[in-house]
């Protein structure tokens, strides 16, 4: 039970349970005026004691008695009314489990029909078996087809591409060393050709000297 | 009313302004006087709420601690009283009393004094059914109000216990039954509550 609209009617249980409660409290109520009136007697009794009327102290200590005699049974219809009250909700939980159990099982009856039940099941077990079965004869045979000349044709294909793999890096194996051999000759050549130039220069203007000075000796 | 006089185990604290003469006359100043109605308000409903007082009577209630302070030997006279009381009807007065019967015109009368009003009591009550694990059970008026689940020893939890008053009982164990009604009444019109059964074995179940 939630608290739906429909949960909070008041049903015909919750009505008998009620009327037992209400006795319930009827019982307790008496049993508040028994305590009264017994705590009364008592009182009295004390009274006519200390006056010295002992016949008079007795009849209201019977009194007593009696009522607590009351009290006994009271109590004793008491428990009997509240076990009943008690079994009567508890009876109400068990009917709520019930009726859980039964939806549960009306839900999973559901499921089992819309599953189409076990031979369905057993059926499609079977199917599946059968179609697996089918697909494993098709991988074996597909893989059988190959004939040797085409092995020999995939396998040559095979190298041809680990050879073009082979090829493709041996550029870059020479490449990698070229690049640093190559700079650090080419600055070496540069500052060789700029001093050969200085010294070209040099001899260049020795000749030229050489020459000035031997016409002067052929002139005279 | 006897219950004003029962011993608890512990004594009502009074305010300072108790002891202060002129608290007990309606002062002429405004602001003044708008003071002491505040001050008189809360005092009536602390002192009710301490002794378990729902229903003021004010011809009773005049002779009691609440309005004489025998050792200043002074009373809030009737007619201040009803002024008080009055001004606690009001929405200025934070509706913290409503006249039963009588009032100002009939020079005297009784009041339902709202420590808590009926809406607040339904909370109270409502929160109590859910702690105590009883939604959806069959209850009756008079274990609400009398039985003993309502004492404050034992069954009830200790969260509870600071909502005790000064006799260890929740706050609404031994309401009066028309007070208790009117705050069912409330949770009914919510639909938190249904009432049924007959005129004076009614019981109420929680949803």
């Amino acid at each position: 039970m939630g608290n739906t609209p429909s949960s909070h009617k008041i049903s015909a249980q919750d009505r008998a349970i009620l009327d037992m409660k209400n006795q319930r409290d009827k019982l307790h109520q008496y049993q508040q005026r028994i305590t009264l009136i017994t705590g009364r007697e008592t009182a009295v009794a004390r009274e006519c004691l200390a006056r010295g009327d002992k016949s008079k102290a007795l009849l209201a200590l019977r009194r007593k008695k009696f009522q607590e005699t009351l009290l006994v049974k009271t109590d004793a219809q008491l428990e009997t009314l509240e076990q009943l009250t008690s079994n009567v909700e508890f009876a109400l939980v068990q009917k709520d489990v019930i009726y859980g159990l039964q939806q549960g099982t009306s839900v999973l009856k559901q499921i089992h029909a819309e599953m189409g039940g076990i031979e369905n099941v057993e059926k499609l077990m079977g199917e599946s078996e059968d179609a697996m079965a089918y697909q494993k004869e098709i991988s074996e045979m597909l893989g059988g087809q190959m004939s040797n000349q085409d092995e020999d044709e995939v396998e040559d294909e095979l190298e041809a591409m680990e050879s073009e793999i082979t090829g493709v890096k041996e550029p870059d194996a020479v490449e990698y060393p070229a690049a640093p051999a190559n700079e650090p000759v080419f600055i070496g050549e540069l500052k060789e050709v700029g001093q050969q130039k200085a010294r070209a220069r040099a001899r260049a203007q020795e000749r030229a000297a050489a020459q000035a000075a031997e016409p002067m000796l052929a002139n005279p | 009313m006897d219950s004003l006089q029962s011993l608890t185990a512990e004594s009502f604290t009074y305010p300072q302004s108790y002891s202060f003469p002129p608290f007990f006359t309606l002062q002429p100043n405004l602001q003044t006087r708008l003071s002491q109605l505040r001050k008189w308000s809360r005092l009536i409903q602390r002192y009710c709420r301490h002794y378990h007082i729902f229903k003021l009577s004010l011809v009773s209630a005049l002779d009691t601690s609440l309005f004489k302070n025998a050792e200043l030997r002074k009373r809030l006279s009737l007619n201040d009283a009803l002024q008080v009381v009055d001004w606690m009807t009001r929405d200025e007065g934070g509706r913290r009393a409503e006249w039963i019967d009588g009032g100002l015109d009939a020079k005297g009368g009784t009041a339902w004094v709202y420590w808590k009003r009926p809406e607040e009591w339904a909370e109270v009550i409502v929160g109590w059914v859910e702690e105590t694990g009883q939604k959806s059970t069959v209850l009756t008026l008079y274990e609400l109000i009398n039985g003993e689940m309502t004492v404050g020893q034992g069954t009830v939890s200790r969260d509870w216990r600071p909502k005790s008053n000064a006799h260890g009982t929740l706050d609404f164990h031994g309401m009066d039954p028309d007070l208790f009604q009117r705050s069912l009444a409330v949770l009914v019109k919510r639909s938190k509550a249904q009432v049924f059964g007959s005129e004076d074995q009614q019981g109420v179940k929680f949803f």
